[in-house]
């Protein structure tokens, strides 16, 4: 059911990069897509994000985000306008509400809304690159580094989580064999039958939660300082990935500090390239955001490029 | 190392209230739009702290073994009811979890369930909130445990129906303070309007839940409780 959720080895290369610089990549994604409002530089993200899930071909699990998202995406674009009553250009003046006053639609929450919800769409998709490109053992085990035991219960966690749900469909079963009905009932009968479910999976999870304990301990957990199981090494692609999102984050901050990258969209919209300096931060802020798509195409494509890096 | 173990926390103190400050001070720093990021900053530090907490304290291989087991309970009873908006009883499991072994057990079971069954049903940028909300769910059902260690049946079905509403809003500041502009008190209680039905369902479960099945729950976890309570003698006497 939720298979294109999972990360998948595919071999390619935006998944051989090091969990510091993917982490720090996508970390920097989402940083710059919250900080920007300027239409262009959504925009301009977005098609970066994009190309990313393209060399990973996840075009396929994007097609689900993309479809789970649309409707927030509709509801962000339908709620700004209803509610926003800073807007000066009114397009449709709507009937009167009891608490709201006179419903009024302005353009420039219409184009607010659309760039939120691009925005959105954006975000949605960074995580879809994330479960695309990223181990979760990977970054459990940067993680484990500066907390170990939380990182241990996460990791036990996420290892646990589909055997539960196999246990569950497992008692699901044997009570279905046994004549119980999940589907048949009032919502309280079908709530008392699902309890009973979990009642019985809480209890065996948790005799095999002392198990697992036990077999930490005959592994001498606590014991000492802990070893390390799995060494990432860091290569030349890390650090160009690294350099690629530090100089944009900072250009972006230049750019944020000095109004070149901003856009008001109230009371009214304003330019949307005010002066060539806005186009030229958010060219420096794509090129460098597109270090990472040129070295994967460049690896795939270039026996040189693929020896160097 | 252990210099900055000892200025965490303060040093966190500091940066929140600092960054609250700097965003009424400083315009510039955010433009009027970055609430959604300052907002989601908050809630990273606060997670941070909370798992720090958890690192600093004596934990067991038992006590690791069994939160992270409730954890995934929590996280696998979002699942089955997916089809039901609203109605799951992670926040019940979270809740018992907290009241029966600790604020702190209660935070991880809460935040491991946010988490990892966002590993499966899709990580996005609520999974921070919804680890801080389940989290502090489970967390204060710690305190209240310690606050009045005979809470009793009505006294919790009273406090999961609350935590119903208290997830919603505190899932709410999240869309807030992220997709709506501008951010004034009009367009926080449309928001906070919008998602009154849902949460009142979800209330509604939690207490159903709590109602139903919490006494049954919180005996078996007491007595896995008591199992936990090991103690090692040396080998030699």
């Amino acid at each position: 059911m939720f298979e294109g959720f999972f990360y998948q080895e595919k071999g390619v290369f935006l998944q051989s990069l090091h969990p510091l610089a993917a982490v720090f990549y996508l970390g920097g994604l989402l940083v710059l897509t919250l900080l920007f409002t300027n239409p262009l530089y959504l925009l301009g993200l977005l098609l970066v994000i994009l190309l990313c899930i393209a060399a990973v071909r996840g075009w396929e699990t994007w097609e689900t985000y993309f479809r789970l998202s649309l409707s927030m995406m509709i509801l962000v674009i339908i709620i700004n306008p209803l509610l926003v009553r800073t807007g000066e250009t009114v397009i449709w003046w709507g009937p009167r509400l009891p608490v709201f006053g006179r419903l009024t639609v302005s353009l420039e929450a219409v184009c607010y809304g659309a760039a939120m919800s691009v925005r959105l769409l954006a975000v949605i998709s960074i995580f879809c690159l994330y479960n695309l490109t990223v181990h979760p053992d990977k970054v459990l085990s940067l993680l484990a580094r500066f907390a170990s035991r939380s990182a241990l219960v996460l990791s036990l966690a996420t290892r646990m989580f589909p055997a539960m749900l196999r246990q569950m469909e497992n008692i699901r079963e044997v009570q279905a064999m046994r004549g119980v009905d999940f589907q048949a009932g009032t919502l309280k009968e079908r709530l008392s039958r699902y309890a009973a479910l979990m009642n019985i999976l809480l209890l065996s999870s948790l005799e095999d939660s002392l198990e697992i304990a036990e077999a930490m301990q005959a592994r001498a957990f606590g014991s000492g300082k802990r070893s390390c199981y799995r060494q990432d090494t860091w290569r030349p692609r890390d650090s160009l990935c690294l350099g690629g999102s530090l100089l944009a984050l900072a250009v972006a901050v230049y750019g944020q500090a000095k109004g070149f990258s901003t856009f008001s969209f109230y009371p009214q919209l304003g330019y949307l390239i005010p002066g060539p300096m806005t186009v030229v931060v958010l060219i420096i802020i794509l090129l460098a955001l597109s270090v990472p798509v040129v070295l994967s195409w460049g690896w795939q494509r270039c026996p040189y490029i693929k020896a160097k890096i | 190392m252990a210099f900055w173990r000892k200025m965490l926390l303060p040093l966190a103190l500091v940066f929140i209230p600092g960054l609250l400050l700097a965003s009424i001070k400083i315009n510039a720093f955010l433009l009027g739009q970055g609430w959604g990021l300052l907002a989601l900053l908050i809630i990273i530090i606060a997670l941070v702290l909370m798992y720090w907490g958890f690192e600093q304290g004596r934990v067991s291989s038992r006590e690791v073994a069994v939160i992270a087991m409730l954890g995934t309970i929590a996280a696998a009873g979002r699942v089955p009811f997916a089809s039901l908006p609203g109605i799951q009883p992670t926040t019940f499991i979270v809740i018992i979890s907290g009241f029966v072994f600790g604020p702190r057990a209660g935070f991880m079971v809460g935040s491991t369930a946010g988490l990892v069954s966002n590993f499966f049903l899709g990580q996005g940028p609520w999974t921070p909130w919804q680890m801080f909300a389940w989290g502090l769910a489970g967390t204060s059902a710690g305190v209240l445990k310690t606050g009045c260690p005979r809470a009793g049946k009505k006294v919790m079905t009273v406090f999961s129906f609350l935590w119903g509403y208290l997830f919603g809003w505190i899932m709410n500041l999240w869309t807030w303070t992220g997709f709506i502009h501008p951010l004034t008190w009009e367009s926080f209680v449309a928001t906070y309007a919008a998602s009154f039905w849902f949460d009142t369902l979800h209330a509604l479960g939690n207490a159903a839940f709590y109602l139903f099945f919490g006494s049954s729950f919180i005996k078996i976890l007491q007595r896995f409780r008591r199992r936990l309570e090991v103690r090692l003698l040396p080998a030699d006497s």
